[in-house]
């Protein structure tokens, strides 16, 4: 694998304002009744008024065991060098098979073209054309970062050497490839 | 289509989105043929319309079907970013119950029955009724209101061809009261930086909600990288209360108590700025006076602070000061003391001293301030068209009877004073509305009395994208094209340092809208007033602002945004000595590295004026801020508060396809104890009423909300059936708001005693 390509989800800095969701939408065409990514903000946790919320991203997390590629039995579902996990819709019999399988539940069928959809880092819209995903480059408080986590220099691999995170449902043994820093109050300043 | 296992299997997530749900209401998008987006660009920089903050953005048709839109780049403050609404723009282009033919009323006013005209018919209609009320009562009795922003003006303009004084935007409905504060204590508009603050004290201005996205990324940005500390008093536990150092939950409408209490603080513990005092302050004396008695101990019986809390706080803000702020907030028109409460908060900037400091407050630097700092033409001014003979007005505004409110008058008016002159002949009739998307049954207070006001016009036209609840009551609607289909002036957009920017089609226009600027034109021309409107084009118009220099208008529109020269506080040495290095012919600093000395105040003393002699002839009793009491509620009610939301706009997107699709319903907040108290679960169908009206909404329990308050987020609960998605879903808050003008600002009221039970 040439490329690690990760994101890392900065809940202390998201405000969960949805606009990743949306520009998501619009630059991939996604349709109104299905989501590629949005962020849910659950609580408030805590005793009042000692409160907090969650900010919880929900999108593919191109596992590095991922078992939507391990029961797709065409291979349509597959890794690419890069470490996305992608769609080969010509490949597809439609079986549900992946999503089925997906722990995260992240993948659904899209109404338009009938075949299984879910976040793919834009790698055929805006990563192809070297810009970042949509989600992160309209981020308005910067929660986002996203880039190769094999080159040190990188802004992700600098974030994860230094905070704190950790990865959804890591007990599975799936290796997500979307990383969290999770938010406390005044975590912010760190 | 293929017929393969996957087409077989298409049912099982297929959507029925996109489809027309409604019954096609004429006029709308869904009775034409849809057709693909034509783009005008490959990509362009343009202006968002999605609020009032309105970002530069940056935005490329998809395939023909699809506009994606992020934020320009160029724009540094604003980080190429754009919000949920923002980002939401296009689904508007394709919305089927967008309006796209002016629409004429058939049946009786609100009733919803209505015909597509042809836009000729619609100017002939409006120039017969308005020229018809002008002749019977005068022209002065035709209100023209719009939202303030890009377009209000050129509805003004046409007011003033007509010949009527009454001209109102949206500001005593929202941001209003800040404003004028401001005006009253500095002589004019602050900003502030808070990018640059080490210590923000924050009331209720949700920032990261009501996303405005230079500020919001300025305070994350002195939260992250400046380390700052963050303290929100609000009485709900919102997103910016979550991102706080510190959250106290004040008791509804007594933030003014903590404002003073911390000046008295500051002023007793003598933290304040003295130097800064002695120079650029007048009123210092009487303010101190009457701060006296403000202890931290009187505010904590008040507002339900730990007075210790305040103590620390006021020192602490002191340490941190001048690069620290006091947020003076947004719209939050918690009591009818919005005037002494803003100019509270300014106080406690004035007092540490953080004007024209970095992470303080600070004037914009508009092109000509700026040049003559830079002693050379570091930016370019805009010209204005001079339009000939303007007729004089001798009718006097409606809200002109009362002195008090005299600031208001050239910037936007007491709208709500409409209503009052329609009803109640004060202080003369009103027999027609002109409005220009906005919405005053959803902002206003009091919806019923907005109805009764429009049923008792002769005349009402509204200008809208969608049949808003607003315009469901007027007897011509004319559809304006989106944002996103609109070439318009060039806007200065200046902060620390000049910046201007423009707004530009993406798209060619879908179905028969027009530009609202060529709408009032156009009315112009019908109405007989076609000499006071002498451009042409919109590029007429934008050679005008760039005084014919062509290449600069094309830079400006290639770039979509630009700034000039480089940030300056005057009070900053380090900003100042950048802006000499880059200006070689910059005004000499004075001994101490600054442009101190340079600092003027349009206010009649010069000075900022702690306490005013003009507000106590305009206002008596009221020169000298001060604290009064004030009942918002009955002892048996529950305070009732609202917010903004990210993913929405006031009264404005709750119908728009992406945001109705995120939110589409506004659930009561209420406290677990509380709602233990009336036997309500999450998820309970509630009542809420009072003298003012009743709503019915579901139940949130939180522990996000003080046991004697319940909040909602504004703008949902749209009566009218035009509004598909909106309609009926969650509580209209302007239902069970009462009519209250607040004094001198002319402010209407957002926090009122509610009654809450299980439906």
């Amino acid at each position: 694998m040439t490329k690690r390509y990760v994101m890392v989800h900065d809940e202390n800095k998201c405000i969960g304002c949805q606009a990743c969701n949306v520009a998501c939408r619009s630059e991939n065409s996604t349709p109104d009744a299905v989501t590629r990514i949005q962020v849910r903000i659950e609580g408030p946790h805590g005793h009042y008024p000692d409160l907090h919320f969650k900010y919880h991203r929900v999108s593919c997390q191109q596992c590095e065991n991922a078992p939507c590629v391990e029961v797709c039995p065409t291979g349509a579902a597959y890794v690419g060098d890069d470490g996305i996990i992608s769609i080969n819709k010509d490949k597809c019999v439609g079986c549900q098979y992946c999503i089925a399988a997906c722990p995260y539940k992240v993948r659904f069928i899209n109404p338009e073209t009938r075949v299984p959809d879910k976040c793919d880092f834009c790698k055929h819209s805006r990563l192809a054309e070297g810009k970042q995903p949509a989600c992160v480059s309209v981020c308005p408080t910067d929660a986002l970062t996203f880039g190769d986590a094999n080159d040190p220099s990188s802004d992700v691999a600098q974030l994860l050497d230094t905070r704190i995170h950790f990865q959804d449902k890591a007990h599975l043994g799936t290796k997500p490839r979307v990383y969290r820093i999770p938010g406390k109050r005044g975590g912010i300043n760190q | 289509m293929k017929l393969d296992r996957r087409s077989f299997l298409k049912g099982a997530g297929a959507s029925t989105a996109g489809c027309a749900l409604v019954a096609t209401l004429p006029g709308t998008l869904a009775a034409f043929e849809q057709q693909s987006l034509k783009p005008v660009g490959s990509e362009v920089n343009s202006i968002c319309e999605m609020c009032s903050t309105r970002c530069p953005i940056s935005a490329r048709v998809i395939n023909g079907k699809n506009v994606s839109i992020l934020g320009n780049a160029a724009a540094k403050s604003f980080g190429g970013a754009v919000c949920a609404r923002g980002g939401a723009g296009h689904s508007l282009l394709y919305d089927p119950q967008r309006l796209v033919k002016p629409l004429k009323r058939v049946g009786e006013r609100g009733e919803g029955q209505w015909q597509e005209i042809e836009w000729h018919e619609a100017y002939q209609l409006i120039a017969e009724k308005l020229n018809g009320i002008k002749q019977k009562y005068g022209a002065e009795s035709v209100a023209f209101s719009s939202k303030s922003g890009s377009q209000h003006k050129y509805l003004f303009h046409l007011a003033h061809a007509f010949g009527s004084p009454n001209t109102f935007t949206h500001a005593s409905t929202c941001p209003g009261a800040y404003k004028y504060a401001a005006s009253a204590m500095y002589g004019g508009g602050v900003k502030r930086d808070l990018g640059g603050a080490k210590y923000i004290i924050n009331f209720g201005h949700n920032l990261y909600e009501g996303i405005n996205m230079s500020e919001t990324r300025g305070l994350m940005k002195a939260q992250t990288k400046g380390k700052a500390k963050l303290v929100v008093f609000e009485p709900r536990f919102s997103i910016v209360a979550d991102k706080a150092d510190k959250w106290y939950p004040i008791k509804p409408g007594t933030d003014i108590a903590v404002a003073l209490s911390l000046c008295h603080v500051l002023i007793n513990d003598n933290l304040y700025d003295h130097d800064f005092v002695e120079k650029y302050v007048a009123g210092f004396d009487e303010f101190a006076d009457e701060v006296k008695q403000y202890t931290p101990e009187w505010a904590e019986r008040i507002c339900e602070v730990p007075a210790a809390d305040i103590r620390r706080i006021a020192h602490e803000l002191a340490a941190a000061a001048p690069h620290a702020l006091v947020d003076y907030g947004h719209r939050t028109t918690f009591t009818p003391e919005e005037f002494e409460l803003r100019r509270a908060l300014y106080a406690a900037n004035v007092l540490i001293g953080n004007l024209e400091r970095k992470g303080g407050l600070f004037f914009a630097k508009k092109a000509k301030t700026y040049n003559q700092f830079a002693g050379d033409d570091a930016a370019p001014t805009l010209g204005k068209p001079g339009v000939d003979g303007m007729p004089t007005i001798t009718a006097k505004r409606i809200d002109q009877v009362d002195q008090q409110f005299a600031m208001t008058w050239s910037k936007g008016g007491v709208y709500q004073s409409i209503l009052d002159a329609a009803l109640e002949s004060k202080p003369y009739q009103l027999k027609g509305w002109v409005i220009s998307r906005s919405n005053p049954m959803q902002t206003m207070t009091d919806r019923a009395r907005v109805v009764e006001a429009m049923k008792q016009m002769e005349f009402v036209v509204c200008c809208d994208l969608y049949v808003s609840e607003s315009a469901a009551y007027a007897d011509v609607i004319l559809p304006e094209s989106t944002y996103l289909e609109r070439d318009e002036e060039i806007f200065d957009k200046s902060s620390k340092s000049p910046a201007y920017y423009v707004r530009q089609r993406v798209v060619e226009t879908i179905g028969d809208t027009r530009p609202s600027w060529q709408i009032w034109q156009q009315i112009g021309h019908a109405l007989g007033l076609g000499k006071f409107f002498p451009w042409e084009t919109m590029e007429s118009l934008q050679l005008v602002q760039t005084k014919k220099d062509a290449k600069l208008l094309q830079e400006i529109k290639r770039q979509g945004y630009i700034s000039y020269g480089v940030p300056l506080l005057l009070r900053e040495p380090s900003y100042v000595a950048k802006f000499q290095a880059t200006h070689s012919k910059a005004r000499v600093a004075d001994e101490d590295g600054s442009y101190a000395s340079a600092l003027k105040f349009k206010t009649p003393s010069g000075k900022i004026e702690l306490s005013s002699t003009k507000i106590e002839t305009m206002a008596p009793g009221r020169g000298v801020i001060r604290y009064r009491e004030v009942t918002l509620k009955q002892p048996n009610q529950l305070f009732f508060i609202q917010g903004k939301v990210a993913v929405h706009t006031n009264g404005a997107t709750h119908n728009v396809p992406y945001l109705a699709n995120l939110m589409n319903d506004n659930a009561v907040w209420i406290n677990p104890i509380t709602a233990g108290h009336m036997g309500i679960k999450s998820g309970d169908k509630i009542r809420l009423y009072n003298d003012t009206g009743e709503e019915h909404g579901v139940a949130l329990v939180t522990p996000g909300i003080r046991p004697d308050t319940v909040f909602a987020y504004m703008g949902f609960g749209s009566k009218n059936k035009e509004l598909a998605r909106a309609y009926g879903r969650g509580v209209h808050c302007g239902n069970l708001l009462p009519h209250v003008i607040s004094p001198v600002t002319g402010m209407s009221l957002h926090t009122a005693g509610v009654s809450v039970a299980k439906a």
